[in-house]
């Protein structure tokens, strides 16, 4: 699939470094305990800015909903369609979810509710993006 | 010029209580614009601007105020076709015409500058820039009458659309995505409040029972009450009122979201005229008087907002609105929410529980009688799914539900109160008017 | 066998919103040469059925614009040609077998020039 492609931008450049090593890191507030994607300035909860980290999550997640993109505006997309796109929270905390594709599941047969697990595929040399397999 | 972030006007918090201008502010007049489904870029009589000023004398006019009179002007310059891409994003630069428009305002752009030179307004002492969208403004003006800032207030509401294939092109033909995007349209979202709700309407599906062509009676009956709606796109356009199948057959945009469910961009404009209550008795017509206004902008907490996250940012919106009234659900006769996309309704109609409907009743409630003439007239405008993209149909149809001018959409029921809003889940807001001041 | 000819309307057609360039003679052309037309739009098929009946053009299918696979399904025919204005109207024809034709005026050598 030809998809678009992230620009890391000085917020987010840590994320995307961590997905080129195929790793997810999602920021964390030591005050808060509170994971938070995508990465802000300032923890969602708390304010604070000073106390944002970066911690490595384990890539294991669940369905939660989906939908099959069948007239989106992306042109780069549009030889794709139909694709599912499908919104995976994590199992470490389910507050927290991300788009996903679902690679390997064909269009409209996605199993909500089902759990699925990191994976990473590439978008141009040298930059991967994450996204979500299920598990069989 | 003064910028609306200096004045302090928003209701966005919970808990403030009951509206200190409750029932001394008034809409004392509306005017609205042919609504076409694009500017050909050539006719200046149809341009946006055209249209603006078009709608500002109907306004003025229903009011029998004259320009003199006017001393505020709440306009928000932004178009609705443009910035995220299509044609819409490369209008300019172009050839431009005589004054007054010889710069984009005027053609895709409508701003107070603007419009003061255009029309020649002499006393306007209110003019704020960064307006936003109609949703807010309406509380903006609220406010600003009531605080005195201003005493008769033009509100006016541009939707621009132009030639060309609604948001293709521009950074959704771009190869890389920047800044809030990278999170969303590597994977297909482009972002948007069909995205935004579609999630949670499929997880409202799973957790309440029914399914998406469940709104099948509630877009039909938009689409009827738009007919009724004789200054809307589709009565004047040709657009016939379509029936379960057609609805059932439907192409889906993003399955299961079809293609009925969404609204169409229109190019049009309208203008409310806002003053005090004193003033608004003496004037031509009969006043409508603004209960409370409310707004809201809940942040996301993560990359999609689900079920949980929309249905209590729509009961703190209710709770909000209801507060600020002085009112509760059995005191609201007309309920003109949003509609821009089908999906989102019904977190509103259980949000406010309007005629009782509580969380997971909305299917039900659609599937029984909703005509402007039974017993449950939901949505009497029409919303722009029956009446274009123009974002007003809701506010128009609350005066005119109240006024008793709705021709043959007006209800059979009460209509003293009304509650309207252009708002989605997590941004926007509200206004309740009513009949009478208390 | 003769040629198929599915016409969008929105965008295509001179009695489309936006107005296209092939014009209601194009397709009546169309339809004397032999090619079996029809429309293929986003519009109701009722909406459709009024705008051939109101041009007095007697259509061998109205359809919507995902049911191009129908079409293919009931006519038998040599050559299958979609006119659009729209990167859809492509994706459904290239995705059900019909050649995809921009609108434009050069679109009458489909059935002026022959088999």
């Amino acid at each position: 699939m030809p998809k678009v492609i992230p620009v890391p931008d000085e917020l987010s450049q840590p994320f995307w470094d961590a997905v080129n090593q195929r790793r997810l890191m999602i920021q964390y507030c030591t005050v808060c305990g509170k994971l938070q994607y995508p990465p802000q300035a300032t923890c969602q909860v708390c304010g604070s800015a000073h106390n944002l980290e970066w911690k490595e999550v384990e890539g294991k997640g669940h369905i939660g909903a989906y939908i099959t993109i069948e007239d989106g505006r992306l042109n780069r997309r549009m030889p794709d369609q139909p694709y599912n796109l499908a919104m995976v929270t994590l199992d470490a905390d389910p507050t927290v979810n991300f788009y996903s594709n679902l690679p390997g599941t064909p269009a409209y047969e996605v199993p909500v509710g089902a759990a699925v697990e990191l994976t990473f595929e590439e978008v141009a040399p040298g930059q991967l993006i994450h996204e979500w397999r299920v598990l069989e | 010029m003064t910028n609306s972030n200096d004045f302090q006007w928003r209701r966005d918090r919970d808990g403030l209580g009951v509206w200190e201008h409750r029932g001394k502010v008034a809409i004392a007049g509306y005017g609205h614009s042919p609504v076409d489904r694009r500017w050909d870029g050539e006719n200046l009589d149809t341009s946006l601007g055209a249209y603006t000023i078009l709608a500002c004398q109907k306004a003025m006019e229903q009011a029998g105020v004259t320009i003199d009179q006017v001393d505020g002007i709440v306009c928000c310059d932004s178009h609705i076709a443009g910035g995220s891409g299509g044609s819409a994003s490369n209008w300019a630069p172009r050839p431009y015409f005589a004054p007054p428009y010889d710069s984009e305002y005027g053609i895709t752009l409508i701003n107070a500058q603007w419009l003061i030179g255009a029309m020649g307004f002499k006393n306007v002492k209110f003019a704020p820039t960064g307006v936003p969208t109609i949703g807010e403004m309406v509380g903006m003006a609220s406010q600003a009458v009531g605080d005195g800032v201003c005493n008769t207030c033009l509100v006016i509401y541009p939707t621009g659309n132009l030639e060309g294939r609604y948001r293709r092109g521009g950074e959704n033909a771009d190869d890389y995505a920047r800044g809030a995007r990278q999170w969303t349209v590597p994977w297909g979202n482009h972002g948007g409040n069909d995205f935004i709700n579609i999630f949670p309407h499929n997880q409202y599906c799973l957790k309440y029972g029914g399914e998406h062509d469940d709104l099948a009676p509630f877009v039909i009956n938009q689409h009827k009450n738009g007919m009724l709606t004789p200054w809307g796109f589709n009565v004047n356009h040709g657009v016939e009122p379509i029936t379960v199948e057609d609805y059932k057959t439907s192409r889906y945009i993003l399955n299961p979201l079809r293609i009925w469910d969404c609204d169409r961009p229109v190019n049009a404009s309208v203008a409310y005229l806002f003053t005090t209550a004193e003033r608004a008795r003496d004037m031509k017509s009969q006043p409508v008087y603004v209960l409370n206004h409310s707004q809201h902008n809940f942040r996301f907490r993560t990359t999609q907002p689900d079920l949980d996250e929309v249905e209590m940012w729509t009961d703190r919106q209710a709770a909000r609105m209801y507060e600020g009234a002085g009112m509760g659900p059995a005191d609201v006769d007309i309920f003109n929410p949003y509609d821009g996309y089908a999906i989102m309704t019904q977190f509103f109609l259980e949000g406010f529980q309007w005629h009782g409907v509580k969380r997971g009743d909305a299917f039900a409630f659609y599937a029984g009688d909703i005509s402007v003439k039974g017993p449950h007239p939901f949505f009497s405008s029409g919303g722009n799914l029956g009446n274009g993209r123009t974002r007003s149909a809701m506010y128009t149809d609350s005066i005119e539900q109240l006024r008793g001018t709705a021709g043959d959409r007006q209800v059979t029921v009460r209509a003293e109160t009304a509650l309207c809003a252009f708002t989605t889940p997590s941004s926007g807001g509200w206004l309740m008017l009513g009949k009478y001041p208390s | 066998m003769t040629k198929l000819i599915s016409f969008d309307i929105d965008g295509t057609l001179e009695v489309g919103d936006p107005p296209g360039c092939i014009t209601l003679d194009m397709v009546r052309a169309a339809k004397a040469s032999g090619c079996i037309i029809g429309s293929c739009s986003d519009r109701t098929v009722s909406n459709q059925q009024r705008i051939w009946e109101t041009a007095g053009i007697d259509m061998a299918f109205t359809v919507l614009k995902h049911q191009l696979d129908t079409v293919k399904e009931r006519f038998p025919a040599a050559d299958y040609y979609h006119i659009g204005d729209t990167d859809l109207d492509k994706q459904y024809a290239e995705r059900n077998g019909f050649h995809f034709l921009l609108p434009d005026v050069e679109v009458v050598q489909l059935w002026e020039g022959g088999d």
